[in-house]
């Protein structure tokens, strides 16, 4: 029977005195630090501007706070229902086209939300139907963003599978209930998570709002900032997002904490799936291939309907935007990554808790509306004449951290700390720790992370946008260039190449998610 | 004193030495290492690019470019300060060239060419910046709704036929800001709210949060009229965006009230510019009427003089601009703004 542990509460992992961690103690000092760096300059910078002024909402500004939290609800429901529904259809249940259709969830994240809307927008256009308003952006940021619910989760069900299934079968529970009683409260951790990601995602889309029309904060900031000049005004509505963002991130930290459990090891679930027959099969079927065909179906319809007149950048203005992505998002991905392994160890091994108050904090950048971030950045950079590039990286690896470090931190929770505590009994330092026990139990989620980090990357746009060098465009770049142009016969190829980036990382990855599922079958 | 004398002598001869050298340093690198410029531009289209390229050419000044929005290049090149790596700015509204100029992002400039090729009226007196292109803000028409000749100014926009049959993009539109900033100028500012009030009144909801599918609206009977940059329809009939949308197109009249509200795109030398000349010439350049006419074409906008070559905009027939400066617009754009916002404008 599989260790199954409930604890009271979290006690750091005891073993050696903490002077032995210095250097992890300055390395989360540092990472943290540079998280927290832009917050702080633009809070400071909106105080000591002249003219400060209260922050008045108004009916527009209470309007964009009602849609925003609108859509936050909204797109965290239908993401929660549909990310864990396909997240435990396609790790525990064996129907036909499974594998294939496990890879396909991750398509929808790699369609950027402005793409869909600017291509909706105009084919409703063409055709007489005007898509608008928030029904339809949260039907769209719903299929933009349920991928990380269906990540995180499908993770936790391949990871907590076996054993359980097979207590289920002896006691005579069906999928249904071994689904509802036993699967679902053990991944509530990682459905938290994502649902709290894809809601910060949610709080901080810019693009798809603005094609559909609904007044959101993030475009209110943008325009407080920029279009009136008040930027204490767009500090203050920057701060309302922040506390919805710290909502969400506390709201997932409860549910995670109410049914902390441990799992000892893993296992694999390769062998023992519930087989899925008739209806239930379909319906299977059904669920998992809704979402990615219709993200691809958007853009591909207008593809089709516009072969006449399809424009392109030249091959090789495409191999360098492509290029250009992709180097930004691996290092961006490794950069991120690393940094939330950091904080996420630190936050298991660090007795203080003003540190581990400080790794739950450093993982607000995401928190931050790009364009914000990208303007704090831009005020530290500026002055010391920092490369734009390593700017651009700053910001990637602070508004993704969270992205990277959720899915850690519910796994590592799933770790008992007598692992490590035994480890530390036998003498291994943090480092040999994390090296020989949690690195390679953390693979799955660091590659979940990675692989988000990547594909986030790859569609980021405020930073990006704001930040970038001379002659450096990205794909995502150009795309929202042509789509501002209102050009999007020009915009389709390189969306599709942003598409295919997604695709690839995903079916690079999935593989190894599914050995990690089995491997410890055969060990 | 003599002693005095010799000192300053040489050390003023040891400055002398020092400068030389540095002059001949500096000459020899500049020999060796080709002139570089930064743009930094609210445009992005290939064409310009082929334009650098041909600017490129001629002058042996290599251009790297940023393209970004008008409201992006004006925070980024303020947070730089004196580091930034740009020596011109272009943008594509009045508004923003004037924001820009206020908040001392250009170096006034002189130019005999530019004097030439561009009208006084498009650009700065003191030379901080030079228009490029020309846009109008025109009223788009489906003559199946609405009678063409019954729009004969902005203000009949505002007439109550018009109910549920207008179609108007969102506030944020720049073109939009600007549109009525000018009116606030021409006709004063309780008169414009009247008549914004007057088009809120009328507006088929909800407001387009683009030009293409407002005009594609009004072609399809959707909208009886609405406002867009002419440059849309033009770029619609020119087949860029498929053979169904030149038939749509086709369906309505582009009309140019009188007079017309005209934006400009313009560029500057910017205020920490490392190479001013070399920047000046890039401005020559796409102001010239070669590089003039590459600019405006790639966007089927209007040269700085005249309608120029493109048979759309030909078709469109001539406008009178308002005479509005771009200074006057920039003034009055953020309490433009504002009244739209209270007078219902989403």
């Amino acid at each position: 029977m599989a260790a199954l542990a409930t604890a009271e509460r979290v006690t750091a992992v005891k073993g050696p005195p903490p002077m032995r961690r210095a250097s992890l103690t300055a390395a989360v000092v540092l990472v943290s630090a540079l998280a927290l760096l832009p917050v702080l300059m633009l809070v400071g910078y909106a105080l000591l501007a002249p003219g400060s002024s209260t922050l008045q909402l108004g009916a527009e500004g209470l309007e964009q706070v009602v849609n925003t939290v609108v859509l936050v609800v909204g797109v965290g429901l239908i993401g929660a229902v549909v990310g864990t529904a396909n997240g435990w259809l396609t790790a525990c249940c064996h129907f036909p086209g499974r594998r294939w259709l496990r890879l396909a969830q991750v398509l929808p994240l790699a369609a950027p939300a402005f793409v869909l809307a600017t291509v909706l927008v105009d084919l409703g256009s063409r055709w007489g139907y005007r898509f608008h308003g928030i029904g339809w952006a949260v039907l769209l940021l719903s299929l933009t963003t349920y991928t990380y619910v269906f990540l995180l989760s499908t993770e936790s069900f391949s990871m907590s599978g076996h054993r359980q299934l097979e207590a289920c079968r002896s006691l005579g529970v069906g999928p249904w209930g071994s689904f509802r009683r036993v699967a679902l409260p053990l991944a509530l951790p990682s459905i938290g998570a994502g649902v709290a990601l894809s809601g910060m995602e949610v709080v901080n889309e810019l693009g798809a709002v603005e094609m559909l029309g609904v007044p959101t904060l993030s475009r209110g900031i943008l325009q407080r900032w920029q279009g009136e000049g008040d930027l204490q005004g767009a500090v203050g509505l920057a701060l309302i997002a922040l506390v919805m963002v710290s909502l969400l991130v506390g709201a997932e930290r409860w549910l995670r904490h109410r049914s902390r459990r441990w799992n000892m090891g893993h296992e694999g679930t390769s062998s023992l799936q519930w087989q899925l027959s008739g209806w239930r099969c379909y319906t299977a079927q059904l669920l998992t291939v809704v979402p990615p065909v219709v993200s691809l179906a958007i853009p591909l319809t207008w593809l089709v309907m516009s072969l006449d007149h399809l424009q392109s950048d030249s091959l090789e203005e495409l191999v360098a935007l492509t290029l250009r992505s992709l180097g930004l998002a691996l290092a961006a991905a490794v950069v991120t990554v690393v940094a939330a392994v950091l904080l996420a160890i630190a936050r298991r091994w660090l007795p203080q808790p003003f540190l581990r108050q400080l790794t739950f904090v450093a993982g607000m950048g995401y928190a931050i509306p790009g364009t914000v971030l990208a303007l704090a950045l831009m005020l530290i950079g500026g002055p010391l004449g920092l490369s734009p590039l390593l700017l651009l990286l700053w910001g990637y690896s602070d508004r993704f951290l969270a992205v990277s470090k959720g899915g850690l931190d519910a796994a590592l929770e799933r770790i008992p700390p007598s692992v490590d505590e035994a480890a530390t009994g036998l003498g291994c330092s943090w480092s040999q720790v994390l090296k020989r026990v949690h690195l390679p139990l953390l693979k799955g989620p660091m590659l979940v992370g990675a692989l988000l980090v990547f594909v986030d990357t790859v569609k980021e746009l405020p930073l990006t946008f704001s930040l970038r060098p001379f002659d450096f465009d990205t794909l995502a770049v150009r795309v929202y260039q042509y789509a501002g142009d209102e050009r999007v016969s020009t915009a389709l190829i390189p969306a599709l190449l942003i598409v295919a980036l997604g695709l690839v990382a995903a079916v690079a990855l999935m593989p190894s998610l599914e050995r990690l599922g089995s491997g410890a079958d055969q060990s | 004193m003599k002693r005095i004398t010799s000192t300053t002598l040489k050390g003023a001869s040891a400055g002398l030495m020092v400068v030389s050298i540095s002059t001949a340093v500096g000459a020899g690198l500049a020999q060796q290492a080709p002139v570089e410029i930064g743009v930094y531009s609210g445009r992005h289209y290939n064409t310009d690019k082929e334009l650098y390229r041909q600017f490129t050419a001629r002058t042996g000044i290599r251009v790297k470019v940023l393209e970004s929005k008008d409201d992006a290049v004006i925070e980024r090149l303020k947070s730089e300060g004196r580091n930034s790596p740009a020596d011109v700015l272009v943008l594509v509204d009045a508004a923003r060239l004037d924001i820009a100029t206020d908040q001392g992002l250009f170096q006034p400039s002189r130019s005999a060419a530019l004097e030439r090729d561009v009208p006084a009226n498009l650009r700065d007196s003191k030379g901080r910046w030079f228009g490029l292109t020309r846009r109008v803000r025109a009223v788009v028409v489906n003559p199946k709704l609405v009678n063409p000749a019954t729009i004969r100014t902005y203000a009949d926009l505002a007439n109550p036929a018009l109910k549920g049959k207008l179609c108007l993009r969102e506030r944020k539109s720049p073109y939009n800001q600007s549109l009525v900033a000018s009116q606030m100028i021409l006709r004063g500012e309780s008169t414009t709210r009247a008549w914004v009030r007057g088009m809120v009144a009328n507006v088929k909801q909800p407001f387009f949060t683009s030009d293409t599918p407002l005009a594609r609206a009004v072609a399809r009977g959707e909208c009886g009229v609405g406002v867009v940059n002419s440059y849309y329809v033009a770029r619609m009939l020119s087949g860029a965006g498929g053979a169904e949308d030149k038939r749509l197109a086709q369906q309505v009249k582009i009309v140019y009230v009188n007079p017309s509200h005209v934006n400009i795109s313009g560029a500057g030398v910017t205020r920490y510019a490392k190479n001013p000349q070399a920047a000046i010439k890039l401005i020559e350049f796409l102001a010239s009427p070669t590089g003039g006419r590459g600019y405006a074409e790639a966007n089927n906008e209007y040269p700085l003089r005249g309608v120029g070559n493109n048979p759309y905009l030909k078709g469109f027939g001539t406008f009178r601009a308002d005479g509005v400066s771009v200074e006057q617009i920039g003034s009055r754009t953020r309490a433009a703004t504002k009244a739209m916002e209270a007078d219902g404008w989403k």
